[in-house]
């Protein structure tokens, strides 16, 4: 090995480099683009959102006549079961990816100890924790988006392809729309839960294998924990054990979009909680679960000494 | 690029120590419940040393060395790096220490080249240029596209060293370097370590390998059980204590003869069958009088030094076992 001599305004140049928000985003995007999982689960999981729309076009369904029927509210029936089918599994898979991205960012760079080397060069602990939120959520961003214009494209093409015209298309109204930008807003809010679920898991573990684990098995135990309760409200008739399902997390998020939307009849994305509960309830609940995800996200990455 | 010539092991052992100190730890104390994992740590470095941080496993080392670089909280101290307080000016000093801590802590997924770019794109400002120079420096540069997790030990480690020069520090810290090198990437390490000495940059080196200690540093701290037992010169930490040690033909006859007289009293031989003894009024020249006139004409007739890792032994209390 060899030192080498550098000129003096290379020196300087050096010397004068600091760590930047900036850089340490454009670091974390770096680096997940070079992880061949990234854009294999993203392919995956890209196949598992498209496929009930591909299967649509292939077969026969009854309620894809209706768009053959063009300008008509059978027709616009016909665009709220896509939608419902697609934008289900379009929250369900985009929330499956964000875990797996942000286990990766976060748990990953804990699990392989790199943290240490970009700490020591004088990186905020704070700082990268937002970094690399940050990256998650432009790469989560663009992800949403690159599969929504798949599913938009699959979505036109049904018609297309069940009646060998667009003329369906002139069923969709005002309220359809809005309806879409209330289901896109809920989707929104279930991508941040879930991410800030993983970040706050990631920074109590510190390992990509718990991080992934946990925030993958949450909800569904969150669904299942539904189930024993409303056993145990059978058993003991006591209310408490149905209202304390309005407090969970993943049910709020499941109903979300049913009790935002009031102009369709749309189907809960998953087991709803045991009471009624409207929109703002279930905005609030996930508000405050995501309050706490970020204490303890922040709470523990500031304070805890970094072994790894 | 200019390959600077390489400076001769030892040639910076006889340089005069620059006065300013560029990493002062002062009274550094890490407690983990009841445990002292570091216990009032004292140090200072300066400008140009290469200072060798020696201890047996679990001695502190390790543990110091993240308080240096913020990722553990000290319970109580402070660390001092290029004039300012690590606690309020961690952002601005830190960029000019390069840090390899511990085993090297790499992304396996990525190349080599990919592994510093990611580096260099958190830090900013490391141009391509400067990531061609370092995989040079450590010898990477014709495996920079394979890998990591296809790598040797050795060349993660000089892609951890590599990390570590990226942004041309002032001081580096490099955490057991020699780990995992065959002899010839410990020579290589040697010299990189007097070149950059030369130009005046500062390498903190803890080590529990103390031939490497020995023969790279200039200046060395002990620590056991957290606490700072010595901090000297090798030359100082070598050196014996005032006795010579001779080599004759007739060792057993010189030997007696030496016995008999005041200064000679304690005289010994050692493994090499050398006498090792005091000399009269402590001048060696005497001794040679002393020998020659007796009719003993030595062979050799030097200032005995000891065994590092004899004195290292001694000072920390440890078993054979937790050094090489």
């Amino acid at each position: 090995m060899s030192s080498v001599t550098l000129t003096t305004a290379e020196q300087a140049r050096l010397h004068r480099a600091k760590p930047s928000f900036i850089g340490l985003v454009g670091g974390e995007i770096f680096k997940s683009t070079r992880m061949l999982s990234t854009w294999l689960t993203f392919a995956l999981m890209l196949c598992f959102v498209a496929a009930p729309n591909i299967i649509l076009l292939l077969i026969q369904v009854p309620f894809a006549e209706n768009f053959k029927l063009g300008n008509n509210p059978k027709a616009l029936d016909a665009f709220y079961n896509l939608l419902e089918t697609d934008f289900l599994m379009l929250r369900v898979f985009i929330g499956f990816f964000l875990i797996f991205l942000t286990a990766n960012v976060i748990g990953r760079e804990y699990q392989l100890g790199t943290i240490r080397i970009l700490l020591a060069r004088g990186v905020g602990r704070l700082q990268l924790l937002l970094a690399k939120v940050s990256a998650v959520v432009l790469i989560g961003l663009i992800t949403f988006l690159i599969w929504l214009l798949v599913l938009s494209g699959l979505m036109l093409l049904t018609p297309l392809v069940k009646s060998g015209n667009l003329n369906a298309l002139q069923a969709l109204n005002g309220d359809f729309w809005h309806n879409v930008e209330l289901y896109l807003l809920t989707i929104f809010i279930s991508m941040g839960a879930t991410m800030l679920l993983t970040v706050a898991i990631c920074a109590v573990g510190r390992s990509l294998a718990l991080g992934l684990t946990v925030s993958a098995l949450f909800f569904p135990i969150d669904n299942i924990a539904m189930a024993m309760m409303r056993i145990v409200f059978l058993i003991t008739k006591n209310d408490f054990w149905k209202n304390i399902t309005a407090y969970f997390l993943g049910p709020n998020l499941n109903q979300m979009a049913s009790v935002a939307i009031t102009t369709h009849n749309i189907e809960n994305a998953g087991a709803p909680t045991l009471v009624d509960v409207d929109f703002n309830h279930t905005m609030l609940v996930t508000l405050v679960y995501a309050v706490i995800f970020v204490v303890v996200a922040i709470a523990l990455t500031w304070r805890r000494d970094v072994k790894e | 690029m200019a390959e600077q010539v390489m400076t001769p092991p030892g040639a910076m052992k006889t340089r005069e120590r620059s006065s300013e100190v560029v990493l002062h730890l002062q009274n550094l104390t890490k407690k983990y419940g009841e445990r002292l994992a570091v216990n009032n740590l004292s140090l200072d470095i300066h400008r140009g040393d290469i200072f060798g941080f020696l201890g047996p496993n679990g001695a502190g080392k390790t543990t110091t060395i993240r308080m240096l670089f913020g990722l553990i909280t000290p319970t109580s101290g402070n660390v001092t790096i290029l004039g300012k307080t690590m606690g309020t000016a961690r952002a601005q000093v830190l960029p000019r220490v390069g840090a390899l801590i511990e085993t090297p802590a790499l992304y396996l997924y990525m190349s080599g080249r990919d592994n510093l770019r990611a580096v260099a794109a958190s830090l900013g400002g490391v141009p391509n240029a400067r990531i061609d120079a370092v995989l040079d420096i450590v010898g990477l540069r014709g495996r920079q596209k394979d890998r990591v997790r296809t790598y040797s030990l050795g060349m993660k480690q000089r892609l951890g060293v590599a990390i570590a020069l990226l942004q041309d520090p002032e001081i580096l810290v490099l955490d057991e370097p020699a780990n995992g090198l065959d002899p010839a990437g410990i020579v290589e390490i040697r010299d990189l370590m007097h070149n950059l000495s030369a130009e005046g940059k500062t390498v903190f080196i803890s080590s529990h390998i103390l031939s490497e200690v020995q023969q790279i540093c200039t200046r060395v701290a002990i620590i056991s059980e957290g606490k700072l037992v010595t901090e000297t010169t090798i030359e100082e930490l070598l050196k014996g204590e005032g006795k010579f040690r001779v080599q004759v033909e007739n060792t057993q006859d010189a030997l007696f003869l030496i016995k008999q007289e005041t200064w000679g009293k304690d005289a010994t031989l050692d493994e090499h069958n050398a006498i090792i003894t005091y000399a009269p009024d402590n001048r060696g020249r005497d001794l040679n009088l002393f020998l020659v006139k007796a009719g003993f004409a030595p062979d050799s007739l030097t200032e005995a030094t000891q065994d590092l890792e004899k004195i290292f032994l001694e000072l920390t209390g440890s078993k054979g076992g937790e050094i090489k």
